[in-house]
């Protein structure tokens, strides 16, 4: 009875765990790409379309990087979090940076 | 990259467990969208041979300058006062010029080009003498090449998002693949034969590392031509309006307003030969502004034949002196970066030998997702609790293999056979050959769902090889005695097309075949085995 009421505890601890790598790894991630593409493209050297569009190609890849953390990661949760975290860094550098000197 | 990895330490089993669970979700889910664009992909890099395939009529490969001078007759001839011409340059692939044109616009006409692009009467193949060729109405290699990222029958955004997710679906289940395979250098030369399971798996191991660096360049590049509508991110943070970026990434003349004074356009022949002398190489497209007045422009633009960059360089002209106005500025570096990518991704630049290498190397990436796909299934049949009675999952990937991986190369052939059959002056014609391609195909996806799959494999690819043979025979039987001259004067297109798919043909018959001979082994499922293999999954 306990057994069978912890193997059911564990299956939903599971799917949670999947759950939460499933929109760490798709939405999460290309959020967070997306970001890194906007910081990039702020701060990166020389003229501002060759950094939009370095930003944009460096962002593809860190899509694809973010999806493989979060299934590599120790746990979905955990995945999420530091992902999050990524996005923040980079929100903060584009709200900065355009606050400073704006868009064109 | 997961080769660095210590095999078999604490830490990187997890890991490489839990990319091989990615590698087999991100390689399902859209993996049938991915073998459609592979398999249309691939063959488009036939795209101008094809152009010119499927309309025998055209006449032979001319001298440039020669066509251009006589789409210049046609154009004022016909459009004379037209708002603008685009002149797609014939080719040592091409022996026609394609023309295009946007008639003069009312002056209560809404402002902005009409954009009538499927319109007859707005677009033309001439050739040297002025007038146009009347060939077979078709949309040719086109067809593959739009239908690579545009799909069919449905928004155009939609099919580049469904298109553009599907690769990173790609590129991620690629990455996850090197990472899961602790002997990727030993699985390239191996090839179990009549292994069942093992030999799928090999087979899927050897097309995928064989051309591993293809596979990797052709997924990211093909991410990098949507990544405008995929990443516009940086696009947002740095420009208050598209078109300002737009305007910094893709440079174009300024045309002054038209001044509705007449002035005779210039001869075209040495303002292209100009600027060719001026771009280094040669041109492809000539775009004529507000042509028959004061305010002409002319801008011609490289050839990506011969540029990596895809994005090549222009030159403005003054469309009543003839002298040049205005000339690209060079990329910068990651502008440039981005137009090699997609250079590298389309292959414009390939000639014939490096053109095959692209093709056959997308001949194994259409393979690898087709074995991958079917591998699915092969693993779990095996670990059925009745494998007379699957699961409902297990039947619908099984039925979707069968229409997709064998119905749609059935399509194609259909495709290429309404190309030769259908009556060839009707109106409406190339759309009636797309027709055929989805007739074709929703018929076999049917059969794919009505029989066994055993039998519903056999008949489809038994039938798609049957097809391109009759095909190759029955195109080479009343290929016109003209083709043969050509073909012994080194115009190799026609026979070699034929041949390579009579090739094709016996490699289907030949695939139908082991379908037919297999016997699946069925193996005792015992209790260890079973948890072993849970274990594995």
């Amino acid at each position: 009875m306990i057994a069978r009421a912890t193997g059911r505890a564990v299956k939903w601890r599971r799917r949670g765990d999947n759950a939460l790598r499933f929109i760490a790894a798709v939405p999460a991630g290309y959020a967070v790409a997306s970001l890194w593409a906007a910081a990039l493209a702020r701060v990166l050297p020389g003229s501002r379309v060759g950094a939009t569009v370095a930003g944009a190609l460096i962002a593809l890849a860190l899509c694809a990087a973010a999806a493989m953390y979060a299934y590599g990661a120790r746990s979905g949760a955990r995945a999420l979090l530091v992902l999050c975290l990524l996005g923040v860094v980079a929100a903060a550098i584009v709200w900065a940076s355009v606050s400073a000197s704006g868009r064109l | 990259m997961g080769v660095g990895f210590g095999v078999g330490s604490p830490v990187s089993r997890p890991f490489r467990q839990s990319q091989a669970t990615l590698h087999t979700w991100s390689g399902l889910l859209l993996g049938w969208v991915l073998f459609i664009v592979f398999t249309t992909g691939t063959i488009a890099f036939w795209r101008e041979a094809l152009n010119r395939w499927m309309r025998p009529e055209l006449p032979r490969i001319e001298q440039p300058m020669r066509v251009l001078s006589g789409a210049q007759a046609f154009l004022q001839r016909t459009v004379p006062d037209g708002q603008s011409w685009y002149i797609t340059m014939p080719s040592d692939r091409m022996p026609v010029a394609t023309l295009f044109w946007i008639p003069k616009t009312d002056a209560d006409a809404p402002s902005g080009r009409g954009r009538r692009r499927r319109g007859t009467d707005t677009q033309a193949l001439v050739g040297a003498d002025g007038t146009a060729v009347v060939a077979r109405d078709t949309r040719g290699g086109d067809f593959f090449y739009r239908f690579h990222f545009d799909l069919h029958y449905m928004p155009v955004l939609w099919a580049r998002w469904i298109v553009g997710v599907a690769a990173m679906m790609m590129l991620v289940a690629i990455l996850t693949g090197i990472v899961t395979h602790k002997k990727i250098f030993r699985d390239f030369f191996t090839l179990r034969r009549g292994k069942g399971q093992r030999s799928w798996l090999d087979g899927h191991n050897a097309t995928a590392v064989l051309a591993l660096p293809f596979h990797l360049m052709i997924t990211y590049t093909g991410l990098v031509t949507l990544m405008a509508m995929l990443m516009p991110w940086g696009a947002v943070a740095n420009y208050t309006d598209e078109a300002k970026i737009s305007k910094a990434l893709f440079p174009h003349v300024e045309v002054p307003e038209r001044s509705n004074r007449p002035a005779p356009l210039v001869d075209l022949v040495p303002v292209v030969r100009d600027a060719e002398r001026r771009l280094g190489g040669a041109a492809a497209y000539v775009e004529v502004r507000e042509p028959g007045d004061a305010s002409a422009r002319i801008t011609v633009t490289r050839s990506p034949a011969t540029l990596l960059n895809t994005r090549g360089a222009s030159v403005a002209y003054d469309g009543v002196t003839g002298r040049p106005i205005w000339q690209s500025p060079p990329p910068d570096g990651a502008s440039a970066t981005a137009g090699v990518m997609i250079g590298l991704h389309a292959g414009r630049y390939a000639d014939l030998g490096l053109r095959w290498i692209y093709f056959l190397c997308g001949v194994a990436g259409t393979v690898m997702v087709a074995s991958g796909l079917v591998l699915w299934t092969v693993k779990r049949r095996e670990r059925l609790p009745d494998p007379a009675r699957p699961h409902l999952g297990f039947r619908i990937v099984e039925r979707l293999n069968l229409g997709v991986l064998g119905g749609f190369p059935l399509a194609v052939a259909g495709f290429f056979w309404a190309n030769r059959l259908l009556p060839t002056a009707d109106a409406g014609r190339a759309e009636r050959e797309v027709t055929v391609l989805f007739v074709v195909w929703g018929v076999a996806f049917v059969a794919g769902l009505i029989l066994r799959p055993r039998w519903g494999w056999q008949a489809l690819l038994g039938g798609t090889g049957a097809a391109l043979i009759a095909l190759a025979l029955f195109d080479l039987a009343t290929l016109r005695p003209g083709m043969f001259a050509r073909f012994l004067g080194g115009d190799s297109l026609w026979v070699g097309t034929d041949l390579t798919l009579a090739v094709f043909g016996i490699a289907f018959l030949l695939i139908a075949r082991r379908v037919a001979r297999h016997r699946p082994t069925i193996r005792v499922r015992t209790r260890r085995a079973a948890i072993s293999m849970d274990a594995m999954a």
